[in-house]
């Protein structure tokens, strides 16, 4: 029966494209490795085909737990508690990137001349992960690329008008 | 024990391997495997995390066994 459901699962995923690469080993040693699949047909905020509600729960458990190794547990707290995490620009003068789980990223700048030398015409920056990730873990990861890869971010980033939900996160 | 933690859907799921212990083919072949993902992920856009000191930075060097932790990072795009 639960052969049966899971080819019936597979084959609604497979009419709208989402599968794995052929060619490609996607679960070596048990593990699932998103890089090698074509996540573009996943609708948005979705972790793809074979989630059940449980599944998604026991992922943001678990995302939890490694966002807070990620960010350390001081700045982890700080997240829990204010509901966002700063981070100073390494190129911009006078600016912060103020993260908060599962949204753009705003752009705050210490004064109004600071802020007219913004390469962006707008204050948030949409920026998600090429796979569905909980949005706690990505939210640590986009911690380490401004911090470390800043300048990989600037040129990715897409500037936006308004914060939203990011929708490649769930 | 040496590990890496990919993130991924499920949240995380964790390939470790012990630096100590590579007496056996086993042991060679979880390096191995290790350092496989790594050099998979990096061709495929991934960046790699690395705790150095205590806290986990970007990391562009070549595997090392010896290390504690890595931890693969989603590529990341636009919009």
């Amino acid at each position: 029966m639960l052969a049966v459901l899971r080819s019936l699962g597979q084959g609604f995923w497979r009419f709208f494209g989402i599968e794995p690469e052929p060619s490609l080993e996607v679960d070596r040693d048990g593990i699932e490795r998103p890089w090698l699949i074509s996540w573009h047909a996943v609708p948005k905020r979705s972790a793809g085909p074979g989630f059940a509600p449980s599944d998604y729960a026991r992922a943001r458990e678990r995302a939890e737990q490694v966002a807070r190794l990620t960010l350390g547990c001081e700045r982890w707290a700080h997240l829990q508690s204010a509901g966002y995490v700063d981070l100073r620009s390494g190129i911009f003068h006078g600016l912060t990137y103020r993260l908060r789980v599962g949204r753009r990223v705003q752009l705050l700048w210490d004064d109004p001349g600071a802020a007219q030398r913004s390469p962006w015409p707008f204050d948030w920056l949409c920026i998600n992960p090429t796979y569905p990730l909980p949005a706690a873990e990505f939210t640590a990861q986009l911690y380490l690329y401004l911090r470390d890869r800043e300048a990989d971010v600037v040129r990715i980033a897409a500037p936006q008008p308004f914060d939203q939900a990011l929708g490649r996160c769930f | 024990m040496g590990r890496i933690i990919i993130a991924n859907r499920h949240g995380d799921q964790v390939l470790e391997w012990d630096p100590a212990a590579t007496d056996t083919e086993e042991a060679r072949a979880q390096i191995a495997a290790a350092e496989q993902i790594i050099r998979e992920a990096r061709e495929r856009g991934c960046a790699v995390s690395k705790k150095v000191d205590g806290r986990h930075v970007i990391d562009n060097g070549p595997f090392d066994p010896k290390a504690e932790e890595y931890q693969i990072i989603a590529p990341i795009a636009g919009g």
